[in-house]
């Protein structure tokens, strides 16, 4: 019966599916991630190390929570499932796919040195993969949600929704000549493609990017927000929001020098999935600016 | 008569282009740089980057890249984007280490980084500065090679002084 209901509530237009059975992504899922790399772009002939900090706030890029723990560091207990599913992953220029930097926890970010061997580009993520999360209505009209397989659910629970909950918190790192390997799509979740370079940037130029879903040009319309860094101090956040194109492309013209996050978000329903109902993808990605 | 003047007028201009750019291997660019003395401290000499461009941005050839550190190249961003990044065999033959405050001379005789002479036509020649606890300034000229000499002469902001630049 619940199912029904909900299942329902998925036939309406997805704004109202989001706003009515509860499928926006509540809580600390809902906020942006970021990681913030001290380098984007390096010129010295032997090795290097950068540093990188992430954190999960809505104030860019002010750190506000921690995010990913090798388990050295000081963990928010709220946020220990979540720090257990995250992958630190790095794909080298070649192409492969390595593990990651370590992270460590800190009240409200996460640091990480990451030392950079060889030249051309290279993609930083924490990635989570596919996450089952269950959220409800409880007899007492008040909301709940549960992470993992099987939730045990309260009695007379209602508008049972599940969900898979993915994430990328993605940026890029050049050493002398920029290269395309890393950039290859890993083929699931959104991903950032396109003509442009993320470590090519410069202010007043416009860059030509797009949106890939599990590695296809997203077809589906969906809405990029990039924002440059700094919110903390204006008083508008002054987010450039785009448009995808049926082929995922968009273009953005940089107003300024900075660092930029940029993010997108797209809902599925699952209908052929008799164990979920709604997958949830997210993509967070840092970009650096230069002046001319 | 006065047809076949006109005639004669128009093949003698007519050849001027191909006259002009037979003599083009022969030209020379003169450029002199001021590096300003500031009053500041710490002062950090600049690293100074003179390079050539299409007028698409395509780089040509690095006349001059003053360092010290290859760690902070990446400084002059738009030299390291057009040139500095992609080969650096291209521009061993310009480096030298950074200059004190103070005018310096450079030429350069009109071959490409592959040592051909420059093809006649328009290009943009560019210059950027950048300072270690300091700013940048990055200077632009658009000149026309194989064709008349010419002169320029630009002001930078901060780091960079005047800048002469002569085509003969």
């Amino acid at each position: 019966m619940n199912k029904t209901i909900t299942l329902t509530r998925l036939c309406a237009t997805a704004t109202t599916l989001l706003a009515l059975a509860g499928l926006t992504i509540p809580g600390a899922l809902a906020h942006d991630r970021y990681l913030l790399p001290t380098h984007t772009v390096l010129s010295k002939q032997g090795a290097e190390t950068i540093s990188l900090t992430a954190s999960i706030s809505n104030d860019l890029f002010h750190p506000d929570m921690p995010l990913g723990d090798n388990g050295r560091g000081t963990t928010p207990p709220e946020l220990i499932p979540l720090f257990k599913a995250l992958e630190s992953v790095v794909v080298l220029p070649d192409g492969s796919t390595e593990q990651g930097p370590s992270w460590q926890a800190f009240s409200r970010l996460s640091v990480a040195d990451f030392p950079v061997q060889s030249d051309g580009t290279y993609r930083i993520m924490l990635r989570q993969p596919d996450t089952p999360m269950t959220t409800f209505t409880k007899p007492d009209g008040t909301h709940g949600r549960i992470f993992g397989p099987n939730p045990k659910l309260p009695e007379g629970t209602q508008e049972i929704v599940r969900h898979t909950v993915s994430s990328r918190v993605e940026t890029y790192i050049t050493k002398n000549a920029p290269t395309r390997a890393a950039l290859k799509p890993q083929g699931a979740g959104i991903e950032l493609a396109g003509d442009s370079h993320p470590n090519d940037l410069f202010s007043g130029e416009t860059a030509a990017f797009a949106l890939l879903y599990n590695g296809q040009p997203l077809k589906q319309p969906a809405t990029v927000r990039v924002i440059q860094g700094g919110t903390r101090h204006r008083n508008q956040r002054q987010a450039i929001e785009k448009t995808t194109n049926a082929n995922g492309e968009f273009e953005i013209l940089f107003p300024n020098a900075g660092f930029y996050h940029l993010s997108a978000e797209i809902s599925e329903k699952a209908p052929d999935n008799p164990a979920v109902d709604v997958h949830h993808h997210s993509l967070f990605v840092t970009l650096e600016v230069f002046p001319e | 008569m006065h047809l076949n003047k006109r005639i004669f007028v128009a093949l003698l201009f007519s050849f001027i282009p191909i006259l002009v750019s037979s003599f083009a291997h022969s030209q020379q660019l003169n450029l002199t740089i001021t590096i300003p003395a500031l009053d500041v401290s710490p002062y950090h000499r600049p690293y100074v980057a003179v390079w050539l461009e299409t007028p698409k941005r395509q780089s040509i050839k690095t006349i001059a890249i003053w360092y010290e550190q290859d760690d902070w190249l990446k400084d002059l961003r738009q030299w390291w984007r057009k040139a500095g990044r992609n080969n650096r065999a291209q521009y061993d033959a310009a480096t030298g280490a950074t200059r004190k405050p103070g005018q310096y001379t450079l030429q350069w005789d009109g071959n490409d980084a592959s040592g051909k002479p420059l093809p006649a036509g328009d290009y943009v020649l560019l210059i950027e500065a950048a300072r270690e606890a300091g700013g940048r300034d990055f200077l632009r000229q658009v000149i026309q090679w194989g064709g008349e000499p010419q002169h320029y002469q630009l002001e930078g902001q901060l780091e960079l002084g005047t800048i002469a630049i002569d085509i003969q």
